[in-house]
Order: structure tokens, then C-alpha cells, then sequence
């Protein structure tokens, strides 16, 4: 079985993933699709937008999406979500 | 001696009397009556009583209709219709006896139709012994000695006799000479009619002389009351009354078997000569002359004097009569000794070890009775009565609940044992073959013993499965449908037997026990841990992938019309994978996707497939990534994607297990699958998740409604009954005393709770609260268990969970107080699902209160 990178992320098909973008965010969400330009569709998908404020201080607010497609430019790591996350 | 054994009776009579001193031998008076063999002269039937002799079977015992037929002439009629006709058809008949000859013909050729119709078989036999004198000596003393009457001894003049004596103008009056002239109505003494005598004097030359018959009847009451009617009607102007037939039994009976007859010639002669004696006859029936004088003002005189009867009279009369045929009919047909030996034969019938029992009925009955409230309906007062007496639920009123225990389960079996024994009956009218299949096929489950009951118990089966196998070959030949249907069981007997060799070690073989992890019961939510037994987690993703990529082909091919190959598909889910601790199928379960490409896995599988899928599926249940999740003691603190996990898994698998069961699956399959399920879990595990009990409940209520189902059109053997009895035992056994567990604690309910519910909608009081965990599963698992479970397991059931039937009852009691629709929905909601539960044992709970369901 040869494996690609992309068929590895095929595992996680309907899987929930994190995924880390550029621009200090993050998204949480179920797999639905991709492709080989890691385009992603995420469903239920929870995004995290972290700031720093002017005291240096890292904030963080969340927005949630039904479903949400990641263009794969902004992708820089996908994975699976921690246990304690 | 008599022709209808009338003589015969008075000897009878002493004959049995004499045996009665002596005790009655049954043996000797009926032993062998019935199987007698054949005889040797048989053969000469034929000759004796013709060859083409038709056999009715319609025989008539009854005096009543033994009577000759040789009347056919005379229509059969009863007195009252007689004389309501009137005079018309005896008129007819009188018209064609005016003239004296045809007279002959109508009491000498068919004199049957006349009183003497009875006595003249015997008259051969004293053939003019009587002179005149003898006569005329005889009727004095009779004279003398009314008493003496009855004795018989009597002259019988001929009834043709008084045709020649009495003037044609008289006809009108020569039947009612036929009625004898002592029936006198009830009441009346017999002296009147003698004073009557000088005005009838002059009469006594047309004294028909067979009035002399009369008297002997005069003192025998039970035939004054049908005769004194007649009396009445005769008096009346149509006195035509044709009926002698219908008096001829009565009068054969009362009469003597001694009685002097005459033959009718001699008595003719004797009376023509003799005036005096008609005047001695005359004199015991004086009324009769009345209509002799053959002047209707006449009778109409006599009408005056003698009242005429009422029609409610009359009717009474007639009711009385026919009675008196009624039940005279049959009389003397049984001797003493007949009625002896059904009497007891009777009585051996309602002797009886338990009276108590064997009574039911009647115990019920009574109860109905003294509890009767008239108004209600019939049926709840039966139902209440049977519940109170029968021990239904915990012993009843009385508190008898091991008779009740024991009625029970000897109703259930006779019941299962009527089933089982109609099918081979079926099938053999089905099959229209001979009868080696019935052979075949109580050989293929083992010997059914069809004396089944609570005294005298089931025997152990022994399977003859070797020759179940010959009787399949034996068949084979046939190529019927019986031939399938002996393959069909013996492979059933197989599994069967499969499945009771692996109830005897309930201990977990060496194939499983490499498989089983001893702490499988309690391993933590992650996943991971599972996974890492059958693979890992990408081991088990990647064959995930690989059954999509399977299935999607075998769509491919299903829409293309493609030859359907599973056999690639059945690889990928590796269910016959022995390489790993848990299979991985089973892991596959933990994914959503996993669960959600069941149905469509299950669209390529055939049965056995299923099937094999289905007993790994049950067999590692512990293992299975949902049920640690969705049970309170390895989860306590569901997440909300847990929930939808379980949902999923609910919605989707669940649905799978219960259209394979309620479709597929037989009798023995879901057996095995709930051995397996019991042989490879912590039973008490598993049923402390929502799944697990889920599971377990389609398992067993699925297998009591084949169970019920079989109770009408029988498909279960006797050995899967009682394999089943073993399977749910140990299922009992297993749960036993922890039973009140099924029901999560209030902190997990509470959780799921507030997961589940908008916050809004929630009450402040978290324990009314409660009323939004859905327990219907509960319930139904505890429905199902009682369901198939007897008394006792149903007793134990009950004892467990006392605290949350009441805490449920509470509860909704409590949300009374909560004034909003939706409480009343929770409200009601609860008590249907605790009913669910409480109406499988005849119970029902409704306001705060558990009554008897009705």
C-alpha cells in the first residue's frame, strides 16, 4: 500500500481535525473533503482567532461554522484534535 | 311375553331387584362388551335379516313411537288439535262407516289403530276360554270390587263391535266410545258416574262395549289428567276426536300383563247375546251413553251440566300430557344396574386431588358472585377476580403464589405443548406424504414427549442428530419440499445444538479467552486504547477506507448490473480475524463513519454473513467504543459529541440488528446471539449503557414475540424452549441484584441534561429536571425482561427496582405542581414508559397510584 500524504488524510475522513492556518488560526471541525491542493471542507467546524492586545496579552474568541471550506494556501498543519482539547 | 315386553316387566323387575341385594360386578356386567371379535357366524346375517337392509341409525327407544305403524292412514295427532278441528275430518272418515262394512276393514284390517292393538299378539294365546257367564261373572266382581279392576282380567270387547250396534245416525258418537269413560276429571269420584245410570238406561242397548276397557285405567292418576281432557272434549258437541293411536301407549302400559283378552269375534258374539252385560258395562261408564242418545241437545245437555273446560285449561292440560309422554318415552330403558355404572362413572370423573385448583372455574365464579356488582361490566369483574384468585402478580389476595407459580407454568407448557404438536399436522396435510415424514420429522429435534405437564415434567432431551442426518437421506429421494425441510432442521438441530454445547461451558473457551481483556470493563473513553488491541487507529481507519472503496464498487456494479462479488468486502471487515485482541471490526464500530456505512455493508452480505458479523458484533460488545462511551460508569460525563456519537450509532446500527432479527433471523439465531452476548460480556457492564441495554432488549423482546408467535402457529421445538429457559436464566443470573444499576445516577442524568436540553426550558428544581432524561429505553428493557421471564424472575424484578418505580411515580406527581403543557406532556410521558413495564405483569400506574390492569 503506497501511501500519499493525502491518502493518509483520507483516514481522517469524517474525522474531526484541527487544523492549523496561517494568520494565527485555527479551525476544529469534521472532515468532509479535500484535495490535492489540501483544500479542506470542514463541517461543524469551530474557529479560534487568536490576538495579542496592546499589553501583549493573547486573546483568543471563537466563531462557529455549519460548514466551512479552507482554501489550501492558508493550511499549514493538519492533524487530529488533542484528547484534552 | 308381551309384544313390547310389557308382560316381560313385572319378572324383569324382580329379577334386578333379587341381583340389587348383591353389589354390582362391573367387570362381569361390561367387561369386554365393546371388543368382542368377530363372529364366527356373521356370515348368516345376511341370510337372517337380508342382504340390503338399510341401517338407520335414528332408533327411537321410546315407547311412544314403537307403537305399530301400521296406521299410516291415521294422521298422527295430538288430542287438542283433534278437537280443535272439529267434526270435519272425522266426519269424512265417518262417511265411509256409515254403511257397516267398510267398518270391518277399518277396525279389523287395520284395527292396529285401536286400543287392541296392544294386546292382539296375545290374543292367540287365550282363545275363546271365556264364556258369556265367565264374562258377565268377571264384570260383576269388578262391580263389586272396583280395586279388583285394575288387575285386569277383563273382557275386551272388540272395538269393531259397537260399529254394529250403534245406529248409523249415532256414528258421530262411536269415537268418543274409544275414550274411556273413566276419565273422569282429577277430583271427581267415580260414584256420580254411577248415578247417572237410570237415565242412560235405555241407552244400554248401543253401550258400545269396549267401554268396559276403560275402568282398569281408572285408578291410574298419571293418565287421568291427558285423558280426563279428552273426556271434557268429548262431551262437547265433536266428540269425533280420531286420535286412538294416540292413546293406545298410555293404555298398553297400564294395562296387565294378565289381562283376559278376547278375540274381537268372540267378544261380538258375547255381546249380542248378552243385553245385561252391556248394562253392567254401561253402568261403569255411564257418561258414555250420553251421546248414544243421538239427539245433540243431548249432548248439549250434558255440556250444561258438566262445566266445559277453559282454553287455559285445556292448554294446561295439553302441556301436562305432553309431558307425561315426555317422560314416559324413555322409561324403563336403563335397569338399575345401567344407571348404576354411569353414576359412577360419574362421580369417578369429578374426584380430584387439588379440589382447589381443579376447580378453578368455579372458584372464580364464586368469587364473581360475591363480589357481584351488578352494574359493572362483566368482563373487569372476571378479570379482577382472576388476577385476586390466580396469584397473578405476587400471590393474589390469598397469597397462594406457589400454586399460583405452578399454575402458571403448567398453563404455559400445555400451551407450548398444544403448539408444538399441530405444525407436524400441517405440514403433513401440506405435504400431502406419507407418513415417514412426521417420523422425520420428530426424529430431527429429538423424541417429543406429548404427556407434558406440570406433574409429570419434561424428560432431557437426547438430539438424535445422526439420524435426523439418515432420515435427510431417506427423503432425499423425494425431492419435496419435506427434503428442504429436513435439511432446514437438522441444520437448525446443529445450531441449536451449537448453541446448548456452549450454554454447558459458559466459560469462556481458549479462542475467546486470548481475545478477552480483563480490563475491558473499565477502560478509560479514549479510543485509542481499543483501537491500539485490533490494529491502531490507522490500521483501522485504513480499513474503513478500504470497505467504502469495497462498497462503492459493489454499487458500481449493483447499478451497472454487474456480477455482485463480496467476497473482497467480507475480507476488508476482517470479522474472521483472529489476529488482534479485538476485532476489528468491532473498532471500525468507534468511527461514526464506521457505523454509518453499515446499512450499506449489510446491502452485499447474505445471511450467514450477517449472522457471523452479528455474533462478533454481540460477542465483544465491551469492546465496542460505544458502549464505553454511553455507559455511566466509563463515561461519567458525556460530551455532547459523545451523545450524537450514541445517537448516530442508535439510529443507524440498532436499526440494522432489529429489521435483522424481526426479518431474517429464527428462533435459534437470536438464542446464540444472546449466548454469545452473555458468554463474552460483563452482562451488568453493558447494561449500564443506553446501547447495551438497547441491545439486550431487542435481543429478548424479539425473542418472546417468536415465542409468542409459536404459541399460535408453532415453529419452536420443545429443546429450544427449554434452551431458551437456560439462556435467559443465565441472562437473570447475571443481572440479578443488579438490576436497580440500568438506571444511571442523577449526575450523569443531569449532564445529559443540560446537554440536551435548552437551559431555558429546564426547571430551577433539578430534580424535577429529571423528568427530561428519556428512561423509555429503561423500561423497555425491564418490560422485556419480565416478559419472558416467569413469576419469580418477575418477583426479583420488581423487588430491584421498587425504588425507581416509585421515584418515577413521585416525580410525576411531582410535576403536577409545574403548571405549564409541557410538564403535563413529561407527566404523562413517564407513566407511559413506567407502564410499559408494570402493564407486562397486569399492572398499571395512573395518579400516584399502581393498580391492577384491567
Amino acid at each position: 500500500m503506497s501511501d500519499t500524504p493525502l491518502d493518509l488524510l483520507k483516514l481522517n475522513l469524517d474525522e474531526t481535525v484541527y487544523v492549523k492556518l496561517r494568520g494565527a488560526r485555527a479551525l476544529t471541525g469534521t472532515l468532509q473533503a479535500f484535495d490535492s491542493h489540501c483544500n479542506i471542507v470542514l463541517s461543524d467546524a469551530v474557529e479560534t482567532i487568536y490576538e495579542l492586545d496592546g499589553n501583549g496579552e493573547l486573546s483568543s474568541k471563537e466563531k462557529k461554522s455549519e460548514m466551512i471550506f479552507v482554501r489550501g494556501d492558508s493550511v499549514t498543519l493538519i492533524t487530529t484534535p488533542n484528547a484534552d482539547e | 311375553m308381551s309384544f313390547f315386553g310389557f308382560d316381560a316387566s313385572l319378572p324383569n323387575s324382580e329379577k334386578v331387584n333379587s341381583k340389587k341385594k348383591k353389589p354390582l360386578d362391573f367387570d362381569e356386567t361390561y367387561k369386554g362388551l365393546g371388543d368382542y371379535e368377530l363372529e364366527e357366524n356373521d356370515y348368516l346375517n345376511n341370510e337372517t335379516f337380508g342382504a340390503n337392509v338399510e341401517l338407520g341409525t335414528d332408533f327411537d327407544f321410546g315407547h311412544g313411537d314403537s307403537t305399530p305403524v301400521s296406521n299410516p292412514d291415521v294422521p298422527h295427532r295430538s288430542y287438542v288439535a283433534a278437537a280443535s278441528t272439529g267434526m270435519n275430518v272425522p266426519q269424512e272418515n265417518l262417511d265411509t262407516t256409515i254403511d257397516l262394512k267398510p267398518m270391518e276393514s277399518l277396525w279389523g284390517g287395520s284395527g292396529h289403530n285401536n286400543q287392541q292393538v296392544m294386546q292382539q299378539p296375545i290374543q292367540p294365546a287365550e282363545p275363546q276360554i271365556l264364556s258369556m257367564e265367565e264374562i258377565e261373572r268377571q264384570q260383576r266382581q269388578l262391580q263389586m270390587n272396583p280395586s279388583m279392576q285394575q288387575q285386569g282380567g277383563y273382557v275386551m270387547p272388540p272395538p269393531g263391535f259397537m260399529q254394529q250396534q250403534g245406529p248409523p245416525g249415532n256414528m258421530n258418537n262411536q269415537f268418543p266410545n274409544q275414550f274411556p269413560p273413566q276419565f273422569v276429571p282429577p277430583g271427581m269420584p267415580n260414584q256420580p258416574q254411577f248415578q247417572q245410570i237410570p237415565q242412560d238406561f235405555h241407552q244400554q242397548m248401543y253401550q258400545p262395549p269396549n267401554q268396559q276397557f276403560h275402568p282398569q285405567q281408572m285408578n291410574v292418576p298419571p293418565f287421568q289428567h291427558p285423558q280426563a281432557i279428552e273426556q271434557q272434549q268429548q262431551q262437547q258437541p265433536r266428540p269425533n276426536i280420531q286420535s286412538p293411536q294416540e292413546i293406545q301407549p298410555n293404555q298398553a302400559i297400564q294395562q296387565q300383563p294378565n289381562e283376559a283378552m278376547k278375540s274381537p269375534s268372540v267378544e261380538q258374539e258375547a255381546m249380542k247375546s248378552s243385553v245385561q252385560q252391556q248394562h253392567l258395562q254401561s253402568r261403569l261408564s255411564p257418561q258414555q251413553h250420553r251421546p248414544r242418545t243421538s239427539s245433540m241437545s243431548r249432548q248439549q245437555h250434558q255440556q250444561q251440566r258438566r262445566e266445559p273446560p277453559s282454553a287455559e285449561e285445556q292448554k294446561r292440560l295439553q302441556i301436562r300430557h305432553a309431558k307425561v309422554e315426555k317422560i314416559l318415552k324413555h322409561s324403563g330403558l336403563m335397569t338399575p344396574r345401567d344407571k348404576d355404572f354411569i353414576t359412577r362413572y360419574q362421580l369417578s370423573q369429578i374426584v380430584t386431588e387439588d379440589p382447589y385448583n381443579e376447580d378453578f372455574y368455579f372458584q372464580v365464579y364464586k368469587i364473581i358472585q360475591r363480589g357481584g356488582v351488578v352494574g359493572e361490566s362483566n368482563k373487569g369483574l372476571i378479570a379482577r377476580a382472576y388476577l385476586e384468585h390466580s396469584g397473578h402478580r405476587l400471590g393474589g389476595r390469598y397469597k397462594r403464589a406457589d400454586i399460583a407459580l405452578q399454575r402458571m407454568q403448567s398453563q404455559v407448557e400445555k400451551a407450548v405443548t398444544v403448539a408444538k404438536e399441530r405444525p407436524h399436522k400441517n405440514a403433513l396435510e401440506i405435504n400431502d406424504l406419507d407418513k415417514n415424514s412426521e417420523h422425520g420429522r420428530d426424529g430431527v429435534l429429538g423424541k417429543i414427549s406429548s404427556t407434558l405437564n406440570s406433574k409429570a415434567p419434561r424428560r432431557q432431551l437426547q438430539i438424535p442428530l445422526k439420524s435426523a442426518n439418515s432420515n435427510d437421506n431417506s427423503t432425499s429421494s423425494l425431492g419435496s419440499p419435506i427434503q428442504g425441510n429436513n435439511m432446514m432442521n437438522a441444520a437448525t438441530s446443529g445450531a441449536l445444538e451449537e448453541v446448548t454445547e456452549s450454554l454447558g461451558n459458559v466459560d469462556i473457551n481458549a479462542k475467546s479467552r486470548v481475545r478477552r481483556r480483563s480490563s475491558y470493563a473499565f477502560t478509560s473513553v479514549d479510543q485509542n486504547s481499543v483501537l491500539s488491541r485490533s490494529g491502531g487507529r490507522k490500521f483501522v481507519l485504513r480499513l474503513i477506507e478500504t470497505v467504502y472503496g469495497e462498497v462503492l464498487e459493489l454499487e458500481a456494479n449493483l447499478r451497472s448490473g454487474k456480477k455482485i462479488d463480496n467476497n473482497k468486502l467480507w475480507d476488508a471487515l476482517h470479522i474472521d480475524d483472529e489476529a488482534y485482541e479485538v476485532c476489528p471490526f468491532v473498532s471500525m464500530l468507534s468511527f461514526d463513519k464506521g457505523v454509518k456505512i453499515m446499512p450499506r455493508i449489510f446491502n452485499f452480505l447474505n445471511k450467514e454473513q450477517k449472522l457471523k458479523l452479528l455474533q462478533i458484533f454481540f460477542s465483544e460488545l465491551s469492546h465496542l467504543n460505544i458502549i464505553i462511551i454511553s455507559s455511566y460508569k466509563t463515561n461519567p460525563t458525556p460530551s455532547e459529541s459523545q451523545l450524537k456519537q450514541i445517537d448516530l450509532f442508535q439510529t443507524v446500527f440498532l436499526k440494522i440488528i432489529v429489521s435483522f432479527l424481526s426479518n431474517n433471523s429464527n428462533f435459534i439465531e437470536i438464542m446464540g446471539l444472546l449466548l454469545h452476548l452473555i458468554k463474552n460480556n460483563n452482562v451488568s457492564f453493558i447494561s449500564t449503557s443506553k446501547i447495551g441495554l438497547n441491545l439486550i432488549t431487542v435481543l429478548i423482546s424479539r425473542a418472546a414475540l417468536i415465542r409468542q408467535d409459536s404459541n399460535r402457529s408453532n415453529i419452536l421445538s420443545s429443546p429450544e424452549i427449554s434452551t431458551w429457559n437456560e439462556i435467559y436464566d443465565k441472562l437473570f443470573t447475571s443481572l440479578e441484584s443488579k438490576l436497580s444499576l440500568i438506571f444511571p445516577p442523577k449526575e450523569y442524568t443531569n449532564k445529559i441534561i443540560s446537554i440536551t436540553n435548552d437551559p431555558q426550558f429546564l426547571q430551577d428544581d433539578t430534580e424535577l429536571n429529571l423528568c427530561y432524561y428519556d428512561q423509555a429505553y429503561i423500561w423497555q428493557f425491564l418490560a422485556s425482561l419480565a416478559l419472558s421471564g416467569k413469576l419469580n424472575h418477575q418477583r426479583i424484578i420488581i423487588d430491584e427496582v421498587r425504588d425507581e418505580i416509585f421515584g418515577t411515580i413521585t416525580l410525576a406527581e411531582s410535576l403536577k405542581s409545574v403548571n405549564s403543557n409541557d410538564s403535563t406532556y413529561r407527566r404523562e410521558k413517564l407513566y407511559q414508559d413506567l407502564n410499559l413495564f408494570l402493564n407486562v405483569m397486569g399492572l398499571v400506574s395512573r395518579d400516584g397510584e399502581i393498580t391492577e390492569l384491567k
